[in-house]
């Protein structure tokens, strides 16, 4: 094997310079799900953070129920929002009607020793207070759902760029013998705003499909034509599987075309999530403290089963998870509707951060939670919010990141991001950092562009840096 | 020591032949120089410009030259590569972009021999190189290599690489036996590959990747919209060989030719194909800025493979393009008829859209329309002038509870097909329903409800019986409640929409049936709903159906009784529901039954934002009468508005027992008309306008119109149009396009037509001939291809003349020599193997089985796909619903195109969204592939039916029965070493299928194809598996 992997370098030597090494890994036959190392090999400098768990909140939850207290606003509630803030700005739904500041429809309370707000309706993710970074000054330039997901997972609006777990993958390999580098699910909240989300949000787009993320199920297929067909065994399709490969080695043998080889090496990894990706999908064997300590119930799809899961794939070496829970898009009746939010998210995020801790894991995982967008102050149809681009909030945790500290501001509206404001393209060229690569110097060619993740700005925010 | 380096380089350099700026420099310049060099000016450091030979040989503003040909030394950018000092060398280390050794003694070697510029090679106009075929321009380049071509491909291999890149389908045994017999008949079976319509579906799959052709939106909740009839135009024009300028004319302006023919307007579907959104609270103007921008970057890469995209915000960094030139180009299509949010359900979706009848559906729907009129005007005459004591009847009626609809109480449900059926009379269970566009949630008793769970079968027949007290009944009601718990629209158990194909109702005892004489509902939009009448129509194939369900009450059809239903409290009524439709799953969730006492009662379900119903206080259904009617009923005759009349006159007429056969022939006529209408084909279309005014949008920001205006105007490197002061049009664009002045457009769709049929393109970049993108290996052989494409446009004569090349024909096993020195294959010293596209992986499978059906165009159609695989799409909530019969096992190209939601086997064998224009499919080889292969339904059921056949047809012994095989799948027979694999396998499965029947069984009943009358299963179980495993071959989705 290792003389026939040194002809085949010999054999691609040039081709690399096209495409760059991502052909050359496919060819070479290292899948994404097996232990391979990335084209950012070495690192560019050390890494803080070995993987990202990314908590992601879709709808574009509102900062000001949840981490950005705005008294002032409060004071403003039933005013005329002040043309200085809104004038020439985007709006969304709120086009053409008046602008009415809304005050916030939660408590806030300091939590920890760091004394961090937050909203009184996340007493679990209180308690990790010292553990998490609020940043409160994230903007960014879409400002309906579908366009601004795909910014904050591509860092374009164009589609057909690579998310960011894609990146990742791409640049750092992956660790997991026998799943996916990257791996997405999605859980719906019971509110009914259950925005769509298209499969463009964990798409490779023009790297190699074997970088787009895998959605794991928790209904049907755990993972797409994962399961054998009925009738079939496991030592029946363990036959196939061998009769496929034996069948393909005389191939090779006859034609040493190097991709038979990676085939055959595909087929291998097919048996082995076969077996590992429904192993990983039953928690079954979860001690009850830790379903409870999630409110995890297994099977049932929830943002808390997610949560748990989440720490088993990152257990596995799993090095992109992404986490989508839907249904933060308050237009109306943002009070109950933001309780019924933190009813379903707060427990496990906590519990995320904490088992992460216990095990040791959460200094080299980073967790990140949030959404595309946030909400305006202004308020909509009487008790809910419009889609909000100049101002909103992120928490980040653990893998590198300063812990029990808020960063960046917005006005005292909760308008803009006027303090440190920190753009998608930022938060990404951090998130890269911390992963030990340069965000400058990972790209692909593409259209005569060296595309990038971060497009043609970012900067890495020292401020949030432990 | 890098001194000498340099000297035996400069040495070795007198053997060399010169520089070329075009080969060796501008692909080093373009980058590591031009983005801070360059065309952009907006960009440009220290005033410096080294695209252009007078600007770089200018001295700077310190008296210095940036280049002084001839002479190295005193040329400021060799000083300055070749700097140590970090501080000053360039590029500088921010840049990322370190020059090799090699690099910077090559533009020093440029620079000592003239530094001589040459325009970018695909900027130049076209010029026929001196040649006369492809091989000898390929034999050519190889030689300069010290490089010779590889002997010919064997027979076998090059049938089926033949067969495979024309039309994407593997060789039949007899055509590949025949050709073998005699291989000097290749050109015979070229010419009749080319003339087949496999080759026109081959052709058609790619163009469709470069016009992001799809059958979806692309945003938000990326609904279908009708494109399938242009994708029938592209199949129609490859098929009659239509030359490639009229081709492109027809596309981008079809609709302004001069007599312009449904055709023509058909093809300017092209204009329509970008994403749009129908996403609530976006800013108009933010997305026509959009759909502007799509256009153009689609536009600018099909035809003409520019990047001019990237000049959206500013100038072109690398070539000549500037940010208005952009906008310019933007300008062709102003004159578009559209939207920024384009409605995606009802009456007026999708802005305009061409219906295109045939004559006879066109004198059909006349006489419909003819018809329905005459019928209403019946109505009219009997029910004008509202009869004030009509109507304070009919409220006291209202008032007295009389119209209200009574909820029975069910005494058994059954379901034929497996489905558990549970009964909720005072019981309570949870409820979702879904209103004032929230999910909310409560507890209460069930009230007659009827709720599915368990299996969930395609077609299912629900059979009710229930004993009504007495009474006089003027109708039946069939409740449909609507819960979020439902993975399809709130109220089927899957598919896009509800479908009740059949109705029935018996008093127990009596042999006759109970009749009905009219059918209503009351959805709101008739865009949502196929026609009530259709329940009780007696065709099953027809059904009452709603296609999209959200609104604040439940659904009620009501069935109005011929002849009133006496009850004395003792009789059992049975009711029978029939839903047998196509549309797989569309199968009711939850449902009540009810009875109506009233003359006549308005089918009104009950309302789910009562809170009457969360405290389980309403007893009876509500309603009886529509929200508007009923206003109208409560307020005085002179303050009805214009609305609430109307209303009244309408539901004076249906409740008018006189009107009761006028209303009979309208719902007649409805019902015929929805099918007819649906019947018609219909596809988005390019209507033009007066154009709006288009702005130069500063880095492309849609809310700055302080930007100039500009008109339309192509890019300016390369000229302008000449029409006398009248604004250019889309016609004129692609004239020029087309015209000998545009040196791109032949370059561009040569090079693909290249990559079809090597893999690769003769420049790599198949979307950017620009300075960025990759030199031709052969700029020549480029060159004399385009210019005989552009001599007649023809697209057939081009490619037979690539596969009827020598080139063409090698062998693609390497040989030693070559490998060497070109590993890449730039050169063309062999074939390339390529794994076959991912339409053809699927094509491949179903025509060795038998089981493709083959037809030319047509709608989309459905393959299985996993359930839930939609569950994240919204507005509306919707399950998927594979196709019946013969369109189950179409050809890839006809699959529907979700961009949102690509079908998964298809996007894990990387076919792309069709979001953005795509020439360059990457190629991939992955674990999720071979899960595809081994496990999606549609390679199990071709496996199983290819056993089938197999077994019928392939020989005695299994030997045979292989070779039968291997011939259908690969085009060869098997050798005895994969015959004695492939029995191994056999043997082992047939005594484990011999051992578990049941296994056996399971496995043969994937998929919908019928098993043969006879058969053993375990033997064609076995069997089974041995065809799976050669539908698993790599061999299998390879050309070599």
């Amino acid at each position: 094997m290792q003389e026939l992997n040194l002809k085949r370098r010999a054999f691609l030597g040039k081709s690399c310079a096209g495409f760059g090494m991502a052909a050359l890994n496919s060819m070479l036959g290292q899948a994404a799900t097996s232990t391979s190392k990335g084209v950012i090999s070495p690192l560019h400098h050390p890494a803080r953070a070995k993987r990202v768990i990314f908590l992601y909140q879709a709808g574009g939850p509102s900062h000001l129920e949840t981490f950005d207290s705005k008294p002032r606003l409060a004071q403003m509630h039933g005013k005329t929002m002040p043309e200085s803030f809104t004038k020439g700005q985007q709006i969304a739904q709120l086009q053409g009607k008046p602008l009415i500041c809304f005050g916030p429809q939660q408590n806030f309370k300091r939590f920890g020793k760091s004394g961090q707000e937050m909203c009184d309706l996340f007493p679990h993710i209180g308690t990790v207070s010292d553990e998490i970074c609020i940043i409160r000054s994230m903007w960014t330039e879409q400002i309906n759902h579908d366009p601004a997901h795909t910014i904050m997972n591509t860092g374009s609006i164009i589609p057909g760029r690579p998310s960011m777990g894609s990146w990742m993958t791409y640049g750092l390999g992956a660790e997991s013998e026998d799943l996916p580098g990257f791996v997405v699910m999605m859980s719906s909240g019971r509110g009914g705003q259950n925005q769509p989300i298209a499969a463009r949000q964990w798409s490779a787009g023009i790297l190699p499909s074997k970088y787009q993320g895998v959605k794991f199920n928790s209904v049907g297929d755990p993972v797409l034509y994962v399961r054998n067909p009925p009738g079939i065994s496991k030592d029946m399709q363990r036959d196939s599987i061998d009769a496929v490969n034996r069948l393909n080695q005389k191939q090779y043998n006859a034609v040493e075309d190097p991709e038979i080889q990676t085939r055959i090496a595909q087929y291998e990894m097919a048996f082995k999530m076969q077996a590992s990706v429904p192993d990983l999908m039953d928690m079954s064997k979860e001690p009850a403290s830790v379903l409870e300590m999630y409110g995890a119930k297994p099977g049932d799809g929830s943002f808390a089963s997610n949560c748990l899961l989440a720490r088993r794939l990152a257990e596995k070496g799993v090095r992109f998870i992404q986490l989508y829970h839907r249904d933060w898009d308050h237009h109306g009746g943002v009070k109950d509707g933001i309780a019924a939010k933190a009813s379903e998210v707060d427990r496990p995020t906590a519990a995320l951060i904490q088992d992460l801790k216990q095990r040791g894991m959460l200094d080299d995982t980073l967790i990140v939670w949030g959404g595309e967008f946030g909400r305006t102050p202004m308020s909509q149809s009487g008790d809910g919010r419009d889609h909000h681009i100049k101002g909103f909030s992120y928490f980040v945790a653990g893998g590198g990141m300063q812990r029990g500290i808020s960063y960046g501001a917005t006005d005292d509206l909760g308008y803009a991001a006027v303090e440190n404001p920190v753009s998608v393209h930022d938060f990404h060229a951090t998130m890269l950092h911390l992963l030990g690569v340069d965000h400058l110097r990972m790209t692909v060619k593409y259209q005569g562009l060296d595309v990038r993740l971060t497009g043609v700005s970012g900067e890495i925010v020292k401020g949030i840096l432990a | 020591m890098k001194l000498v380096a340099l000297l035996t380089l400069s040495i070795c350099a007198l053997a060399q032949p010169p520089v070329s700026f075009n080969r060796d420099i501008r692909p080093i310049m373009a980058d590591t120089c031009f983005r801070c060099h360059g065309p952009d000016k907006g960009a440009r450091m220290a005033g410096l410009r080294l695209d252009l030979r007078e600007e770089a040989t200018k001295p700077n503003r310190a008296g210095r030259f940036p280049v002084v040909p001839g002479d190295p030394d005193k040329s400021l950018i060799v000083e300055r590569i070749f700097q140590s000092n970090r501080a000053r060398v360039m590029p500088p280390p921010s840049a990322h972009k370190e020059l090799t050794d090699k690099q910077k003694v090559t533009i020093r070697r440029w620079v000592q021999e003239g530094a001589s510029y040459e325009g970018h090679w695909a900027y130049q106009k076209l010029a026929r190189p001196d040649g006369t075929s492809i091989d000898g321009f390929v034999s050519a380049r190889l030689a300069d290599d010290g490089l010779s071509a590889a002997q010919e491909a064997d027979a076998r291999t090059l049938y089926r690489r033949v067969t495979l890149d024309l039309t994407g389908l593997p060789p039949s045994p007899a055509q590949m036996k025949a050709f073998v017999g005699n291989p000097s008949t290749y050109e015979q079976a070229v010419d009749r590959l080319l003339a087949s319509p496999a080759y026109a579906e081959q052709m058609t799959m790619h163009w469709l990747d470069a016009v992001r052709y799809a059958d979806t939106a692309g945003f938000h909740g990326d609904n279908l919209f009708p494109t399938w009839p242009y994708r029938d135009y592209v199949l129609n024009s490859f098929l009659k060989n239509k030359p490639f300028d009229q081709f492109t004319r027809e596309q981008l302006a079809g609709d302004l030719m001069p007599d312009a023919t449904v055709e023509q307007k058909v093809a300017a579907a092209y204009n329509r194909l970008n994403r749009v959104s129908a996403e609530g609270g976006l800013q108009p103007k933010e997305y026509l800025a959009k759909y502007g921008s799509d256009r153009v970057r689609n536009v600018s890469a099909v035809w003409l493979g520019l990047t001019l995209g990237c000049a959206e915000c500013h100038d072109h960094k690398f070539d000549p393009l500037l940010a208005k030139d952009f906008y310019s180009m933007k300008a062709f299509f102003a004159d578009i008829k559209e939207t920024g949010l384009v409605p995606d359900r009802g009456t007026k979706a999708w802005g305009s859209v061409l219906q295109l009848p045939t004559s006879q559906q066109r004198q059909r729907m006349d006489e419909i329309v003819a018809r329905l009129e005459a019928s209403h005007a019946k109505l009219d005459k009997s029910t004008e002038p509202i009869n004030e004591d009509w109507a304070k009847g009919v409220l006291a009626d209202y008032d007295g509870g009389k119209l209200a609809w009574q909820f029975q109480r069910p005494m058994s449900a059954t379901a034929k097909n497996g489905t558990t059926l549970k009964i909720y009379n005072e019981e309570e269970l949870d409820m979702m329903p879904y209103f004032g566009g929230i999910i909310r949630g409560f507890r209460a008793p069930g009230n007659g409800l009827i709720v599915a769970t368990g299996v969930n079968p395609d077609t299912e027949t629900y059979t009710v019986t229930f004993k009504p007290a007495a009474g006089i009944w003027t109708a039946l009601g069939l409740e449909v409640v609507q819960d979020d718990s439902l993975p399809s629209n709130s109220v089927a158990r899957g598919g896009d929409r509800l479908v009740i194909s059949e109705i029935e109702a018996t008093v127990m005892g009596s042999k006759k049936p109970l009749k009905f004489s009219l059918a209503n509902s009351n959805v709101s939009d008739p865009a949502w709903e196929q026609p009530p009448l259709a329940a009780i129509d007696g065709d099953p194939k027809t059904g009452w159906g709603v296609l999209t369900y959200g609104e604040n009450k439940n659904l009620l059809l009501s069935l109005r009784f011929r002849e009133t239903l006496r009850t004395n409290g003792t009789e059992t009524i049975t009711i029978t529901i029939r839903q047998d439709s196509d549309t797989r799953k569309a199968t009711i969730g939850r449902l009540r039954i009810a009875l109506n006492a009233g003359r006549y009662a308005w089918p009104e379900g009950s309302d789910v934002t009562s809170d009457r119903i969360k405290r389980g206080k309403l007893q009876a259904g509500a309603g009886g009468l529509s929200d508007e009617v009923l206003r109208a009923l409560r307020s005085a005759p002179e303050k009805r508005t214009a609305a609430e009349t109307a209303a009244l006159v309408a539901y004076r007429a249906w409740a008018n027992p006189a009107s009761i056969v006028a209303l009979a022939e309208i719902a007649s006529l409805d019902h015929e008309r929805y099918y007819l209408s649906s019947a018609i084909a219909k596809v988005l279309q390019t209507e033009a306008v007066p154009p709006v005014e288009t702005r130069i949008l500063a880095r492309g920001n849609f809310l700055d119109e302080t930007g100039p205006i500009v008109e339309p105007a192509i890019p300016l490197r390369f000229g302008t149009l000449n029409t006398a002061g009248r604004r250019p049009t889309r016609l004129d664009l692609a004239n020029w396009i087309v015209s000998k002045e545009n040196p791109l457009t032949a370059r561009v769709y040569v090079n693909r037509l290249w990559r079809q049929f090597f893999g690769t393109g003769l420049s790599k970049s198949l979307d950017d001939l620009g300075s960025q993108g990759d030199l031709p290996s052969n700029v020549d052989l480029l060159d004399w291809l385009a210019a005989e494409f552009q001599s007649d446009w023809d697209v057939r004569r081009v490619v037979k003349m690539i596969v009827m090349s020598r080139t063409y024909r090698q062998s693609s096993v390497p040989g030693k020599d070559a490998l060497a020195k070109d590993p890449e294959n730039r050169l063309f010293a062999r074939q390339n193997r390529i794994r076959v596209d991912a339409e053809t992986v699927h094509d491949v499978a179903l025509a060795a089985s038998g089981l493709l059906r083959e037809r030319f165009g047509g709608p989309s159609v459905r393959p299985y796909q996993p359930e839930g695989y939609l569950t994240t799409l919204n507005f509306p909530k919707r399950d998927y619903s594979a196709s019946r019969g013969k369109d189950l096992y179409a050809r890839g190209v006809y699959t529907q195109w979700q961009r949102t939601f690509l079908h998964p086997s298809l996007m894990t064998f990387d076919a792309p969204s069709r979001e953005e224009c795509t020439v360059n499919r990457v190629n991939s080889n992955t674990p999720l592939q071979a899960l595809v292969l081994l496990n999606d339904p549609i390679y199990v059921e071709a496996a199983r039916v290819f056993a089938q056949r197999m077994l019928a047809e392939g020989g005695k012994t299994l030997g045979d029965q292989i070779d039968w095989a291997y011939e259908r799948a690969l085009g060869r027979s098997a050798t005895a070493d994969e015959k004695s694999v492939l029995a191994e396998l056999h043997a082992k499965n047939l005594a484990r299928f011999r051992s578990d029947p049941a296994s056996a069984q399971q496995i043969l009943t994937v998929g919908d194809a019928p098993l043969p009358v006879r058969s053993e299963p375990a033997e064609l179980a076995a069997a089974t598996t041995l065809t799976r495993t050669i539908l698993n071959l790599h061999e299998m989705i390879t050309r070599n």
